[in-house]
C-alpha cells in the first residue's frame, strides 16, 4: 500500500509541481485491515531518499457507518449490516472502507508578485 | 508557512486502474471472474478441482501461490487450462501481475476465469483484481471465527464456501455461530457447505456460478 501511496504521489507533484511535502493525510476506513504502525513504519523505510524524506504521515480512522436502503436509518456498522431498524438486508455502508489520499501539506514558497 | 493541497483520491489508484482494464477487457469478453481467497489450506484447490470435474461450462484458472507450480499442476490434471503466477514473497496477488499473466493466457474461449488467490485471509481481500464476484473460502478445522475477525473479505463476498463440512462432527465447531457472524458482516452473499472430496454441496456451488455467468453475459 505504502509503494503504491508513493507511486501515486510522485505522479501528483510531477503533474502539480507541488513544493516540498511536510504532511500526508490519508482516511483509513475501520474495515480495512490496516495497522497503522506497520504503515508509519513501511512510509519511514520507503520514504528514505525520496522526495517525500521528513515528510510526517498522518492516518485518520474513519468509522464504520452504515445506512438502510429500505427505511433509512443510519448506525455504528460494527453490530452488523442487517438494519437494527427495520430487519432489512439492503444495506450501504457510508464509510468505513476508505482508503485515501485525502491531503498533502506542503511549503509555502514565497512568491512575489512583480 | 504551509499550505494544504486537498487530493482526496485513492491510495491505491495505480493499482485500481490495472483493475479497471481488466474488468474492461473481461466485460467485452463476457468472462466471469471469479477471485477465491481463504487461509493456506482452507481447501481452495480441492474446491476448485472439485467444481471443474462437474461444471461444463468452459473454465480457465489463475492459481497466485508464494512459490511452486504445485496447485497449477493439479488444476492441470483436470484438464483446465492453467497458469501459476509466483509472488515470490508477496501475500496476495495485484492486478498488475494478473495483467501480465493475462498476456500469456488467452481467455477469448473461456466462461469462467477463476482466480485462486495467495492463502490470505487479510490482504487478498484489499486488492481489486477486477473480478465480478470474491469467494470467501473457509474451512471447519479453521475454526468458527473467522468472519468477524476478518470483516473485509467476509463482507465483499459474492459467495461464502464452508469447506471440509464432513469434519464437522469431529470438531468444536459452532455452525449457527458462524453463519450467523457472516450474514451479520454480509446479508447477500450466498452461502454453501462443501465437501470438495466426496463431491458434495458442489452442484448448488455450481448453480450460482453459472447463474453468475448467466447474468454476465446478458
Amino acid at each position: 500500500m505504502i509503494e503504491s501511496l508513493m507511486v501515486e504521489l510522485q505522479r501528483l507533484s510531477d503533474e502539480q509541481k507541488w513544493p516540498p511535502v511536510r504532511r500526508i493525510t490519508i482516511k483509513v476506513g475501520a474495515m480495512r485491515q490496516v495497522i497503522p504502525e506497520a504503515m508509519l513504519f513501511a512510509f519511514e523505510v520507503a520514504s528514505k531518499d525520496s522526495f517525500l524524506e521528513g515528510a510526517e504521515l498522518e492516518l485518520v480512522e474513519t468509522p464504520i457507518m452504515a445506512r438502510c436502503r429500505r427505511c433509512g436509518f443510519q448506525w455504528g456498522g460494527e453490530e452488523g449490516l442487517v438494519c437494527p431498524d427495520c430487519g432489512s438486508a439492503n444495506v450501504g455502508l457510508l464509510s468505513g472502507m476508505e482508503l485515501e489520499i485525502d491531503s498533502v501539506e506542503v511549503e509555502e514558497l514565497n512568491v512575489k508578485e512583480n | 508557512m504551509s499550505r494544504k493541497i486537498s487530493v482526496r483520491q485513492s491510495v491505491m489508484a495505480a493499482d485500481e486502474r490495472h483493475a479497471a482494464a481488466i474488468r474492461e477487457s473481461l466485460r467485452a469478453k463476457k468472462v466471469l471472474m471469479v477471485n477465491l481467497i481463504g487461509s493456506p489450506g482452507a481447501g481452495k484447490t480441492t474446491l476448485l478441482e472439485a467444481t471443474l470435474k462437474k461444471i461444463s461450462t468452459a473454465c480457465g484458472v489463475i492459481e497466485g501461490d508464494v512459490a511452486t507450480s504445485r496447485d497449477a499442476e493439479r488444476i492441470a490434471k483436470t484438464g483446465t487450462p492453467a497458469i501459476q503466477i509466483n509472488t515470490h514473497g508477496g501475500c496476495h496477488l495485484e492486478a498488475h501481475l494478473l495483467q501480465k499473466a493475462l498476456r500469456e493466457f488467452s481467455v477469448d474461449d473461456l466462461d469462467i476465469l477463476f482466480i485462486e488467490n495467495v492463502g490470505n485471509l487479510v490482504c487478498p481481500a484489499e486488492f481489486d483484481l477486477g473480478e465480478d464476484f470474491k469467494v470467501a473460502v473457509c474451512s471447519v478445522p479453521e475454526g468458527a471465527d473467522k468472519p468477524l475477525k476478518y470483516p473485509h473479505l467476509f463482507y465483499e463476498a459474492g459467495a461464502v464456501v464452508l469447506t471440509k463440512i464432513d469434519m464437522v462432527d469431529y470438531m468444536e465447531f459452532d455452525r449457527e455461530g458462524f453463519w450467523s457472524d457472516v450474514t451479520k458482516l454480509n446479508p447477500m452473499a450466498t452461502n454453501f457447505e462443501v465437501d470438495s472430496r466426496n463431491g458434495i454441496g458442489i452442484d448448488g456451488w455450481i448453480e450460482v456460478l453459472e447463474r453468475w455467468l448467466m447474468e454476465k453475459q446478458q
